[in-house]
């Protein structure tokens, strides 16, 4: 039956390719697609899960309602009302018992790394240039273990700032954007305007123009002596062994009211919403790619049975049974199918290639020159191919079955 | 090997049209039968029913003395692959395949067409068309096309050929020609053939004449001078 299936296919060679095109541009587009939009979010997922913690804990701002001081003014019986209820919010910039949480993770076999680190708004200032931004104080050698900073650093070590409390690393727009060289002086200012001078040590970028252009690292102890508080955390990134745990682990510290704790997940929830929505369009499109490969061969096989009664008829007569006629007809769809599927995937590949070795940069983004990050796993490329075979088994199987039921007596009179 | 077809009746539409009215007549091992009429007689439904390939509305047609209604349809195929060969009108070759691929398409099936690649050859030589053997139908002239078919039809060696109206299509030389092969073959081979035409002519050069008139036989005639020779040779 192959022999008979190859050979109508390369009979008509013209409808043959024009078929092949279909379902190898269909896949190849899949693959492109999917490796871009994949590629998009294994980079936003790494950047989440590995240049932060999987668990962050941090201080947990209390609002003040109603009844948050009935324990103050009115005993157990007693009810208390307000004419001018009060409101806000207990503001608390650190974690109160750091000690203790320290020592749980310390112990938690589940925590391969924790770092404490301390944020601080302040407004950075060179000259007559001032900026508003963040400090960020981190111990650099619990730090490095926790999130991949050292990859971002294009100049300088972590490690001088832990060596000297007058370095300080800025990100690479905000060094740009206050003019500053490496090794000269800056000045940082604190909420209550107490100023410090710091000596730029190195830079970084981490390819967030928003983080590039606000963020700067110092000591632990340089942002506590920056705060005026000394000892004191703002966060503790907390790295697992397994980052799948990462939720349940926060769910289970969340117990603790000391401090706000949550998840990567958590904490990119909106992000993630978004790879849903990337999903959906990703499927939709997978969808739309299988509806018109198969619509393709259904047409196209359709036709050719329509065309080939004649031979259907002598075939049948000649001892070919129905479930022959079904195969040849099969086999040439699902030939259609793998062949499409390879040249799909290939040409897949070639276009994420291409696409992942352009290199560009946005000069109003001030990003740095980078290439796309593109997706190579090879689900994609077996999903592709699946995608392929499958769409134009299904559609094909359809008109073979006719075709395997047309009876020779009615093509012969005329009546199929 | 024996075809009888008993009280046989085929009816097509709604409320249905009798087009063979209660049938019987029995075709012997190594007979060259025609089925005559005028055009609309049913005479291309009788040879098809007698053939296996069209079912009769009522009526048995026994194959051996076995109801071909009760036969498995994968022993039918089998059947029809091994021991029957059919020749159309329109010769209907496979275009996309050479001559000797057409010739070889039940061996194919049977899956022994390379055991049969030689003896394929020698029947389009045996039909002159050895020197196309390796060209498209499309290259063919109608009478080559329907030698082909014959070919075709007797690459299994079978028991049985079916012909509808085989000379239908064909010049009067071509026709003679495939006349000719036929009685040739049913001398050669003993293989029995059941032909349609309604050409008095070549009706006459069978051993027995079925005339259909509306269905139903109007007589049979037996022609002594081309009676079947009572040895076989292969």
């Amino acid at each position: 039956m192959l022999f008979i299936a190859l050979r109508q296919l390369w009979a008509r060679k013209r409808q043959t390719i024009l078929t092949l095109l279909g379902i190898m541009l269909g896949a190849a587009a899949y693959i492109a697609f999917s490796g871009i939009l994949l590629g998009f979010r294994e980079y936003l997922l790494d950047q989440m899960v590995n240049n932060d913690a999987h668990v962050r804990i941090s201080a947990k701002a209390r609002l003040v309602e109603e009844k948050s001081f009935d324990h103050v003014f009115a005993r157990p019986n007693e009810s208390l009302f307000w004419i001018v209820p009060p409101s806000g919010r207990k503001d608390s910039q650190k974690i109160d018992n750091v000690q203790e949480w320290i020592q749980r993770l310390r112990e938690d076999s589940d925590v391969e790394a924790y770092a404490p680190q301390l944020n601080v708004t302040v407004l950075f200032r060179k000259g007559k240039v001032t900026q508003n931004g963040r400090i960020m104080g981190i111990i650099p050698s619990l730090q490095t273990r926790v999130a991949q900073l050292e990859k971002y650093v294009l100049r300088g070590t972590l490690r001088e700032l832990a060596d000297n409390g007058q370095k300080i690393m800025l990100g690479e727009g905000l060094r740009e954007n206050l003019g500053l060289r490496y090794g000269d002086s800056i000045t940082v200012v604190n909420s209550r305007g107490d100023a410090q001078q710091f000596k730029v040590s190195g830079s970084f970028s981490i390819g967030n123009r928003m983080t590039d252009e606000t963020l700067a690292y110092v000591s632990l102890n340089t942002a506590q002596s920056i705060a005026g508080t000394p000892g004191q955390v703002s966060d503790i990134a907390v790295r697992l062994r397994d980052v799948r745990k990462s939720y349940p682990k926060a769910q289970q510290w969340s117990n603790d009211e000391s401090a706000k704790v949550q998840s990567w997940e958590q904490i990119n929830a909106s992000m993630l919403d978004v790879f849903q929505v990337q999903d959906m369009t990703r499927y939709m499109m997978s969808a739309i790619i299988l509806i018109v490969a198969g619509f393709g061969i259904y047409n196209i096989l359709s036709i050719v049975i329509s065309q080939k009664k004649r031979e259907i008829a002598i075939l049948r007569s000649i001892g070919y049974e129905g479930t022959d006629i079904l195969t040849i007809f099969m086999t040439q769809g699902m030939l259609l199918g793998f062949a499409g599927g390879v040249l799909g995937v290939l040409l897949g590949y070639l276009i994420c290639w291409q696409l992942s070795h352009v290199t560009f940069s946005s000069p109003m983004m001030k990003t740095r020159q980078t290439t796309m990050m593109v997706s190579f796993n090879y689900l994609i490329y077996v999903y592709g191919f699946l995608m392929a075979l499958f769409s134009t088994t299904v559609a094909s199987f359809l008109p073979a079955l006719k075709a395997g039921k047309m009876s020779p007596i009615d093509i012969i009179r005329g009546q199929e | 090997m024996s075809i009888r077809l008993e009280n046989v009746v085929k009816a097509f539409g709604n409320p249905p049209i009798e087009v063979i009215k209660g049938v019987s007549f029995e075709v012997k091992d190594g007979e060259f039968v025609s089925l005559t009429g005028k055009s609309g007689s049913g005479k291309s439904t009788l040879l098809y029913m007698a053939s296996s390939l069209d079912n009769p509305t009522s009526g048995k047609v026994l194959l051996q003395n076995q109801d071909i209604a009760q036969m498995e349809q994968k022993a039918l195929h089998r059947f029809r692959n091994q021991h029957m060969g059919f020749i159309f009108q329109y010769h209907y070759l496979l275009p996309e395949f050479t001559v000797l691929e057409n010739v070889l398409m039940p061996a194919i099936k049977a899956g022994v067409a390379e055991k049969k690649r030689d003896e394929a050859i020698e029947l389009l030589e045996r039909f002159e068309l050895g020197h196309s053997m390796n060209y498209l139908p499309s290259q063919l002239s109608g009478g080559e096309s329907q030698r082909v078919a014959i070919a075709r039809a007797l690459i299994m060696q079978p028991r049985f050929i079916f012909a509808d109206e085989p000379t239908g299509a064909l010049d009067s030389a071509n026709a003679i020609n495939v006349m000719q092969i036929f009685q040739e073959v049913n001398r050669t081979t003993g293989c029995t053939i059941v032909y349609v035409t309604h050409d008095a002519e070549f009706a006459a050069m069978a051993h027995r004449q079925i005339l259909l008139v509306d269905g139903q036989i109007e007589s049979i005639t037996a022609n002594k001078a081309t009676q079947p020779k009572k040895k076989r040779a292969l």
